[in-house]
Order: structure tokens, then sequence, then C-alpha cells
């Protein structure tokens, strides 16, 4: 079972294995979480979007259309997170500010995360999850694209211009 | 040798995304060039950093999961029953089949009648005209000139099952009337199937009377006590008095006479 792709796994649980979805889950909700929270900043929200994402993909698993597994769950990570800020009517910016607050009051607990948070809140939302995504070393410029409805190629030269922008304001910041 | 830049490639060297020929190039840029080798520097610090693990998610999140999944599973199991009841409806189904298909039979039946009435009606109505235009061509091939054409008028009588009083009286003109021996002969043919009517016997009254033709007079005088018409005796004893009165037939209205009264 640990051997079996990502792909595979959702295949079966599209046909109704349900228990397999323990599987991916295990594999994946930390990436989920991390892209969630640095998205966010904030700990809670990060784990309530997590949790909606993976009901989603309980929810959806019959509409899963054999592309690449990862390339679909951060597509749905980055809606649910557009619709939790659509719905709670607070653009980026506000929630930036906010997750900088939160991050400014938690100064002592981890001074390099703080930082990384502010520069990440200076990035355009889009930047910011391009960025974050491409951290996790299960994702390739393949499933970036696919996310982003863009090519590998125009994707690795963005994600090498953000890199270096978001290295420079943090270590600015510091 | 001074080289491009290799900005551009920091992430992917560091992640180990390049391969053996990119990462000897891009290993061998850096060694000569103080940008490169700085950027990397500051980059590799940074990526550290950035790839740093977070505070894990609390317990909560996989209970939770782990929690909706399994309502997921009853759910499907829920799902699964429900089509195995609607399994177990398929008398339900055919019936609710065979009684569309009953009604649409019903339905087709009831059309095809009642096109069926109206198909009946127009023939009717066709066949009254027919037999409308059949009576004014004998009416008017009666009043014809011609002798042979006034035969042909009488003859139509036999299209009538049912003729009209129209019909009888035109004819009774003709016996009573025509000049012609065979016109009158052939009308008296004619009316001898509608003895039943009043207006026929008194027609052949009428004609005993008048007619002068010996085969008409015989033939009136035996058609007239076949039905048994009293009211023939009266004309018939006036023949017997008048003097052109053929002989054979005195001797016929002698010989039937007696039946009559």
């Amino acid at each position: 079972m640990e051997t079996l792709s990502d792909e595979l796994i959702m295949q079966k649980v599209s046909e109704g294995n349900l228990d397999l979805l323990k599987v991916l889950f295990d594999r994946h909700h930390k990436h989920v979480y991390n892209f969630l929270y640095k998205m966010s900043g904030d700990h809670m929200l990060a784990e309530d979007l997590t949790q909606d994402v993976f009901y989603k993909l309980i929810k959806y698993r019959n509409s899963y259309n054999n592309g690449s597994f990862l390339s679909w769950m951060f597509t749905i990570a980055r809606n649910s997170l557009n619709t939790h800020f659509t719905r709670n009517h607070k653009s980026h910016d506000d929630i930036e500010v906010l997750a900088y607050k939160v991050v400014e009051e938690e100064n002592d607990v981890n001074e390099n995360n703080d930082h990384l948070q502010y520069a990440l809140s200076q990035l355009d939302p889009e930047d910011r999850e391009l960025v974050i995504l491409n951290r996790f070393k299960e994702i390739k410029y393949d499933e970036l694209a696919e996310i982003f409805g863009s090519t590998p190629g125009a994707v690795k030269t963005r994600v090498c211009r953000i890199l270096k922008k978001l290295k420079n304001i943090y270590l600015e910041s510091i | 040798m001074e080289k491009q830049h290799v900005f551009d490639e920091i992430p992917d060297y560091l992640d180990g995304n390049l391969n053996d020929a990119a990462k000897t190039a891009f290993e061998k840029h850096v060694e000569n060039c103080n940008d490169c080798q700085s950027e990397l520097e500051e980059m590799k610090a940074f990526l550290n950093v950035l790839d740093e693990d977070v505070a894990p998610p609390s317990n909560r999140l996989k209970a939770n999961f782990e929690a909706a999944l399994e309502q997921e599973k009853q759910h499907q199991g829920k799902v699964v029953q429900l089509e195995s009841k609607s399994s177990s409806n398929w008398t339900g189904n055919v019936l609710k089949i065979a009684a569309s298909i009953a009604l649409l039979v019903a339905s087709f039946q009831m059309g095809s009648l009642f096109q069926q009435r109206k198909a009946d009606a127009d023939i009717a109505q066709l066949q009254d005209e027919t037999n409308q235009m059949k009576q004014t061509a004998m009416l008017s091939l009666m009043e014809n000139q011609s002798a042979s054409k006034r035969i042909q008028g009488v003859n139509y009588i036999e299209e009538f099952e049912q003729p009209d009083e129209a019909i009888i009286q035109a004819l009774a003109n003709r016996l009573l009337k025509d000049e012609n021996d065979n016109v009158r002969m052939t009308a008296f043919d004619a009316l001898s199937k509608f003895t039943s009517s009043e207006t026929v016997k008194n027609t052949f009254i009428d004609a005993l009377g008048n007619e002068k033709n010996p085969s008409i007079q015989v033939a009136l005088i035996q058609a007239l006590v076949q039905i048994q018409e009293k009211k023939a005796a009266e004309p018939m004893k006036k023949l017997l008095e008048k003097e052109d009165t053929q002989p054979f037939i005195k001797e016929q209205i002698k010989a039937v006479l007696p039946t009559l009264t």
C-alpha cells in the first residue's frame, strides 16, 4: 500500500474504497497544512482549512479526473483559501496584516518564522502560493504549471524570480 | 572566462534538481563568480528558513478527518441500501411501464374510434349526397322526351333500396300518364316491388281504369289480386262492362274477381 502512487490510490478511492483516503491523508495533510499556514499565518485557520480540503476530497472523490493528485489537492486547497477570504469579506491584505500582527505577538517564540511570515506577506497572493507550493519536494514544475494554468518553463522562471525577491525581503527584515 | 550569471539555477541546484552536466557547469561558474557565490549562500540560508517545518497540526485534525470519513462510509452504505431497495421495486417499475403502455393503447383506441365515427359520418353524408344526385338524375331522365331515356330513368329505381315518396310519385305519373307502352310497363315493373305502399296500390287501381294496353292490364290485374286489394274490384267490373276490353282480359277478370270479393 505504501508504494502505490497517489493517483492510483485516489482512483481506488473514487471507485468506493474510502479507507484508502487515510493513506492519502497521512501522506499529505502536513503539506496542505504547511501551505495553508504559510499562506495565512494562522494555525487555527490552517487547521480548519486543511480539514475542509480533506472533506472536499471525500465529497468530490467522484470528480477526480485521474490527473496529478497533488495538483488536484492543492487546487482544492487554494480554492478553499480563496473561498474563506471571500466569505469573510476580507481581502488578502487584511489577512496579511492580521497574520503579521499575530506573528509580531509571537515574536519570542520563533524569530526566523516571524520574519519569514512578514516577507511572505509582502508578496502578491499568487506569488506567495507559487513559492510556497514550490518548496514542497513532491511538487514538480509540471504540477505547478497545471495548478496555475501555465507552462513548466514559465513557472520555473517565475519561481526563481519570486524566491530571489522573497529572500531579499527576508534578509532586509532581519 | 566570464559567463552569464546562473541565478536562475540556484534553487534547482540547492534542491538537487540539476542533472550532472548542468551541475558541473553551475559549480564551475560559481567558483569564479563572486556575485553568484554570495547569492548561492544567501539563498541556501534563506531556503533553510523557508523549508523549516512549521509546528505540526494538532491531533484534532486527524480525528476530525477520520470521523468525517466514517460518516461518509456510513452514508455510502446507505446509498447501497437505497440501490438494493430500488432493485426490489422492480415489479413496481414493471407495473408503471405496463400502465403507461395501457394508457398509450387506450388513447390510441379512443383516437381511432373517434376517427372511425367521423369517417362513418362522412361516408353516410357522401352516400346521402350520391343518392340525392341519383334521384335528381332519375327524375330528370323520366321527364326526357325520348322514351328509351325515360325507361332508363325508371330503371334507376334499382339503385334505391328505400325510394322516397317523390320517386314513387314520379314512377306513378309514368305509369298513369306516359304515352309509351314500354315506359308504362317498366314503371309498373318498378312499382310492383313496392306494393306495400298505399300510393302504389292506389296508382295501380287508377291505372287499371285508364290502361288500354292488354298486357299491362293483365299484369295490373295479377298484381292487384296478389296483394288482395279489395278496392280493385270496382274498376275490374267496369272493365268487364267496357266493349273495347279484350276478351281474354274479361275472362281473366271473371276468373280472379271471386277471390277479391
